[in-house]
């Protein structure tokens, strides 16, 4: 596979991807600096809120109760929307909720489509089949933009460019306009700006995501800094929202809470630039704003999903924190990891929402030394999430040979004196293969550990016959 | 239509209840003060803070007559710009329309605009200016609402955004916003909570302004 395909499409190759990422320099830097930087701005986020630990229990309640009475909550907002004269969609699978867009934009008679930042479109694979529809579809979250004009895939959840350098997004902005830029990134944003606002003119159809669906009233919620998401949901005559089903929130009184933690989760702003509550249509005497609102709840795996102990992802509201935090996301970047949602949450998604056996590495590309869940502004226990995974995995296919390992290992240990015997022999065996106290080479299936990491060698003498003496 | 959504929903309840037997089904428990933050015992200096903090402008302004005159100091600078001016409580007190007329500058009048006849001057503009709802201490935020007389626009197209309010729009924390809104009138078509200019780091982290939305926010306080 050629080097750039990994940014380019989905893919199973965890450990190629990986690879080859790890001697990639300029993403090593920008990844260093991204989540170094995000890191140390979510620690003070939290900080600076106090008690933000029960504010973040608190949050997870709201999720949990949610949850649990989801189907509750959906007719809700379902009828809220109506009240206020705009349109529901249910869409089961990612190709129904491709085919509702392309019914709205045809019926509409829309042929230019402007997009706010949204991984669930990302998801469904939205804009291939817009365009497929004749529809021109620009993304105008700027980082967005700089991937879709490259042709990739978002590599981080709200940084969606972040494997890009100054010098490589002139290149791609210079070949699509047919005119050089500079590489500074004031006037690269700048022409951002200027396309970006001919196309805003233009579009006759706005296509966003939701941060939260709020039930009671009726009101999608979308949180940007650049200012996009209103963009989209000013200038097009339709709206259209794409919201999975675990983003709905009981209350207007819930979303402050959320709202606290989200930018604290994701940079350690107090509050992201522009918070955006819409309410249904455009109203009589309004000037601008949709004149329809159409609200599209997908479900694509995830009610398979709320019947098994792997409920809590659903609690993720996609703040990128334990991507940040995760010593395995900050070596590799997104793109290694395959799907749509990379690091420790995607590495529970991709296999949830995709096929665990197709994506047999992902659950073991942690340390589980629970970063992401210290970071996490919801608390999702991701680490134990990916030891059921591998649970899975284990039932799915089991390995005899680990099996008869674990027996063997049983049979010793109820056997002192065999155990004893056994962990002498085995120092022995290992003597001439240690090196200062350590075994930089084991044979056989020893070499996976010892092909990344030494192994500390057997003590000279073992801990049983000092504790004699001491 | 009724049948995908009714087995939709029929999915959703059963794994919803499947997934309930093991447990986790918290009421929502009432939140107290979990997370209030508050103003301190300054909202004004903290609202002025916090908004500077996220690269806004403040100007705290004891009157009306203060308040004309920083507006006029900031459209002044940029003699051939094109106003946008709204319209509500706030402005109508500052008469800002004939002291910017007087002044010979180029205002629109968002109330002089109907939809057809709108989308130039709002794509044209170089200046908005708009009231506010609410102000946020906390965050530093104003709040935005859709009206006849304030569109979306106006506070998001013009690169330049001055926003005039009043002492009486402060609220301490983002919990008082939304318990505020809960309790009166249903939620406008569209608001907006604006922290600050619009912002990217897309490229190398490196922060720029100004990337869609306006890249300068005034908002002037009248504290009388």
């Amino acid at each position: 596979m050629p080097a750039n395909d990994y940014a380019r499409h989905e893919h199973h190759a965890f450990l190629d991807a990986s690879t080859q990422a790890l001697s990639d320099a300029p993403l090593q830097a920008a990844l260093t600096r991204l989540t170094g930087t995000l890191m140390a701005a979510n620690r003070r986020g939290y900080a600076a809120l106090g008690d933000s630990d029960q504010l973040r229990d608190h949050a997870k309640c709201i999720k949990e109760h949610t949850l649990a009475h989801l189907d509750h909550y959906l007719e809700q907002l379902e009828a809220s929307v109506h009240k206020l004269g705009g349109h529901v969609h249910w869409a089961s699978t990612a190709a129904e909720a491709r085919q509702i867009v392309v019914d709205i934009a045809r019926q509409a008679n829309c042929t230019r489509a402007v997009k706010s930042k949204s991984m669930t479109t990302e998801e469904i694979h939205l804009n291939p089949a817009l365009q497929a529809a004749g529809v021109e579809v620009t993304e105008t979250d700027f980082g967005e933009f700089i991937i879709q004009v490259a042709g990739e895939r978002p590599s981080h959840l709200v940084a969606p460019a972040v494997h890009h350098t100054r010098e490589s997004v002139a290149r791609v902005l210079s070949g699509y306009l047919g005119e050089p830029l500079p590489d500074d990134a004031r006037s690269l944003a700048l022409t951002g700006r200027r396309v970006l606002r001919a196309k805003f003119r233009a579009a006759d159809l706005g296509i966003s995501g939701a941060n939260f669906a709020v039930a009671e009233t009726g009101t999608v919620v979308l949180v940007t800094n650049e200012g996009n998401g209103r963009l989209t949901t000013t200038c097009p005559r339709v709206h259209v929202a794409l919201v999975g089903i675990e983003k709905v929130i009981p209350r207007l009184a819930d979303l402050p809470v959320f709202l606290k933690l989200l930018a604290r989760a994701a940079t350690g702003q107090t509050l992201s630039v522009y918070t955006t509550l819409i309410t249904g249509p455009r109203r009589p005497g309004e000037l601008d704003g949709p004149e329809e609102f159409h609200l599209v709840l997908l479900d694509n795996g995830r009610s398979r999903i709320l019947a098994t102990p792997f409920r809590e992802s659903l609690q993720c509201i996609r703040c990128g924190a334990c991507l940040n935090a995760c010593p395995v996301y900050r070596r590799i970047g997104g793109h290694a990891y395959g799907g749509v949602y990379s690091g420790p949450i995607g590495s529970i998604l991709t296999p949830l929402y995709d096929s665990v056996s197709e994506n047999p590495h992902l659950p073991h590309a942690s340390s589980l030394c629970g970063a992401c869940q210290a970071a996490c502004p919801v608390r999702i226990n991701i680490p134990h999430m990916l030891i059921g995974l591998r649970e899975l995995q284990h039932h799915d296919r089991p390995n005899r040979w680990e099996g008869l390992a674990y027996r063997l290992w049983a049979a010793l240990l109820r056997r002192p004196w065999l155990y004893r015997s056994a962990l002498r022999m085995a120092g022995l065996l290992l003597r001439p293969l240690t090196d200062n106290g350590w075994l930089r080479w084991l044979p056989g299936p020893g070499g996976g550990w010892t092909e990344t990491r030494d192994f500390p060698a057997p003590a000279a003498r073992p801990f049983r016959e000092r504790w004699k003496r001491l | 239509m009724t049948t995908s959504r009714e087995a939709f929903l029929q999915r959703v309840r059963q794994a919803a209840a499947e997934g309930n037997r093991a447990g986790a089904t918290p009421s929502l428990e009432p939140r107290g003060t979990v997370g209030y933050q508050g103003a301190g015992p300054d909202p004004v200096a903290r609202f002025a803070e916090q908004l500077a903090a996220a690269g806004g402008f403040p100007y705290v302004v004891p009157d009306g007559a203060t308040a004309i005159r920083t507006v006029m100091d900031l459209v002044q600078r940029r003699p051939a710009a094109q106003i946008l001016l709204g319209e509500g409580a706030a402005l109508d007190a500052l008469d800002l329309r004939r002291h910017l007329l007087e002044a010979g500058l180029q205002v629109t009048l968002v109330s002089s605009l109907n939809v057809s006849s709108s989308r130039d001057p709002f794509f044209a503009a170089d200046i908005g200016i708009s009231g506010v709802a609410y102000l946020v201490a906390e965050t530093g935020s104003i709040v935005v609402v859709s009206r006849p007389d304030e569109p979306r626009s106006l506070s998001l197209l013009p690169p330049v955004h001055i926003a005039i309010a009043e002492r009486r729009q402060l609220l301490p924390d983002l919990f008082d916003l939304f318990e505020t809104l809960g309790a009166g009138e249903p939620l406008p078509s569209c608001l907006s909570l604006i922290t600050g200019p619009s912002k990217t780091g897309d490229i190398e982290l490196r922060l720029v302004t100004g990337v869609h939305g306006p890249g300068e926010l005034h908002v002037i306080l009248v504290t009388s």
